[in-house]
């Protein structure tokens, strides 16, 4: 018997993200919100443990309260229980103030075995709430899992890097991260769907966690956002349409002539 | 100033990385007046350190910090920082280094951005500004941190290492940083499955995308990629949904971010997901039938063609220029 919390974020589709050049906005209207990839995998890899050692499976997730979607989703493939954490007072946390709350959570829930979550989420890519999740914790972190398996207490993981697998082991309880490649996510049946309806969600905020205005947000960040702009690319934009023969010889010209191709 | 917060600190347990880090640690250092500061693990590459722009190698030299380990990392970095005091903290954005970074700045409480693309200090030369490329690749965001160090991590490729100066002079100072025994063990490491091409040391990279319409064709892509001397590389669905190429040869935000001289684009329409891991090439040429492709908003070479048509005309030109 495994208890098992996953942190999951979600976030919005990051491919149907659109740029507003003339406003330099981010157009979010209409754009789907969904599970962080990675976290998705994160929630499969906790079933999947579930249905081979048994347990109880939590996910966890903050965010406004549309983030509750998220959840519904998670508890249909096969989570048992979720919650929300969510309070205006959230709004603006750096990585540190988010892991901060999750780690409240993570302390006032209490039982677990093992935290999982994705190593990185689909639209800041930072990779840094597990790792300073496991330090305010105080728990050993294994990053990168492409498989995780559990013997007795203990936890081990094969992690991806660059160039090689590391074949890592820890006692529990302990944080792993995990990366796309550990599983595929399952779609939940219909059936499952419906019953996920009927599971718990419970909802936490600031004062529920014992946290004060001084610790969250902007207030409570170590990193502050002086600007942020949208990009807009500057490449030369030649534009070369007609006889594919006579766009080719040109495009192969100029490629030599900037240095960037040898001829065959 | 006072001797506190002072200092440019460098760490990657990447030899090259180090020395990438090591040249924007230089310039920064020298717009601050104040030392660079190298943490090696061994002293045997300290000179040529000291070469590439290092006041100062402090030399770890326990056998327990031969392979990265987080813990004793974690443990042996926060004591010296707690010690010394450095402004700023750089560390290599490797997998390793990205696990890293986080939890040393959570045990020093201050504030990291992890894999920097541009830093710089502000006018009044108070703080490190950090951008990060955020939101699909939509956002470039300035960070600052609101404590010391200002930690960032760094990926390969990003800064170019000084000229080595044999005349420089620095030095090199042993150090024993306690740490307390590690909470994870390595049992074993194995090569990756499946090890697809080097996409981050290709010089050129023949990329396509859903506008190849069969999974045969891709022989005709592989062709051009010889042709050029180039390696086969793909976008996001390609590999995810399709699987016609592993995982590892994917190129965007989430996948490869690549920096070759030419990346040639195949029917890839141009997410900002895609955009986003092609920015650092030189020189991008985009093939597509549509005129309205957004990679033609980004692209050098905007060749508006069907891609089964320009593919061996491109192939045909290449060769008769090489028999010219």
């Amino acid at each position: 018997m495994v208890n098992i919390l996953v942190l999951m974020k979600q976030v919005f589709q990051t491919a149907d993200l659109r740029v507003d050049r003339s406003s330099k906005t981010i157009i979010t209207q209409g754009v789907p919100r969904v599970i962080s990839e990675a976290d998705k995998n994160a929630v499969e890899e906790a079933v999947r443990i579930k249905e081979k050692h048994g347990g109880k499976i939590t996910v966890i997730t903050l965010g406004p309260p549309e983030a509750k979607e998220a959840l519904r989703e998670a508890l249909a493939m096969g989570a048992d229980e979720a919650c929300l954490l969510t309070d205006p007072l959230f709004e603006g946390s750096d990585a540190h103030a988010t892991a901060n709350v999750l780690a409240a959570a993570v302390t006032k829930i209490l039982e677990y075995d093992l935290v999982l979550c994705g190593a990185y989420s689909e639209d800041l890519f930072a990779f840094q709430v597990g790792p300073r999740l496991a330090e305010m914790c105080n728990l050993p972190q294994i990053t990168y899992a492409a498989k995780l398996s559990l013997e007795n207490d203990r936890v081990i993981v094969e992690r991806d890097l660059e160039n090689e697998r590391q074949v890592v082991e820890a006692k529990l309880p302990c944080l792993v991260s995990v990366v796309r490649e550990i599983n595929e996510p399952r779609l939940p049946t219909l059936m499952a769907i419906m019953a996920a309806s009927k599971k718990p969600t419970t909802v936490w905020n600031a004062a529920d966690l014992a946290l004060g205005p001084e610790e969250l947000g902007f207030n409570g960040s170590l990193i502050e956002i002086l600007r942020s702009t949208v990009t807009v690319g500057e490449r030369k934009r030649i534009l070369l349409q007609g006889e594919a023969k006579e766009i080719a010889s040109k495009v192969a010209k100029s490629l030599i002539q900037e240095g960037v191709l040898k001829a065959a | 100033m006072s001797e506190e917060n002072t200092g440019v600190w460098v760490f990657s347990e990447s030899p090259q990385l180090t020395l990438e880090l090591l040249g924007k640690a230089r310039s920064l250092a020298d717009g601050l007046g104040t030392k660079t500061v190298v943490i090696a693990v061994d002293v045997v590459d300290a000179q040529n350190l000291i070469q590439h722009g290092a006041d100062s190698v402090l030399a770890m030299s326990d056998q327990a910090f031969k392979s990265f380990q987080v813990d004793t990392f974690t443990d042996a970095f926060a004591n010296l920082i707690t010690e010394h005091k450095p402004d700023i903290l750089l560390i290599g954005a490797t997998r390793n280094g990205l696990e890293f970074a986080p939890r040393l700045a959570e045990r020093l409480k201050t504030g990291c951005v992890t894999e920097a693309t541009r830093l710089e200090l502000d006018a009044e030369k108070k703080y490190l500004l950090m951008d990060r490329i955020t939101s699909g690749g939509n956002l470039v965001e300035t960070h600052i941190s609101k404590s010391k160090p200002q930690m960032a991590t760094v990926a390969k490729g990003l800064f170019t290492p000084s000229p080595p100066d044999p005349s420089r002079k620095g030095d090199v100072v042993k150090v024993e940083p306690k740490f307390k025994p590690p909470s994870t063990r390595l049992v074993e490491t194995k090569p990756k499955p499946m090890k697809g091409v080097r996409l981050s040391d290709a010089p050129v990279i023949v990329s396509f995308g859903r506008g190849v319409r069969k999974k045969e064709d891709m022989g005709l892509v592989e062709q051009l990629a010889q042709t050029l001397r180039g390696v086969v590389a793909c976008s996001r669905p390609i590999a995810e949904d399709l699987r016609w190429l592993p995982e590892d040869q994917y190129v965007g935000l989430s996948g490869q971010k690549v920096s070759p001289k030419l990346y040639l684009a195949l029917g890839i329409s141009g997410q900002i997901q895609h955009l986003t891991g092609i920015r650092n090439s030189r020189i991008i040429v985009a093939v597509n039938n549509d005129p309205k492709a957004p990679i033609f908003e980004y692209s050098d070479y905007n060749i508006v063609a069907d891609l089964y048509e320009f593919i061996p005309a491109l192939m045909d030109a290449v060769k008769q220029l090489g028999n010219a």
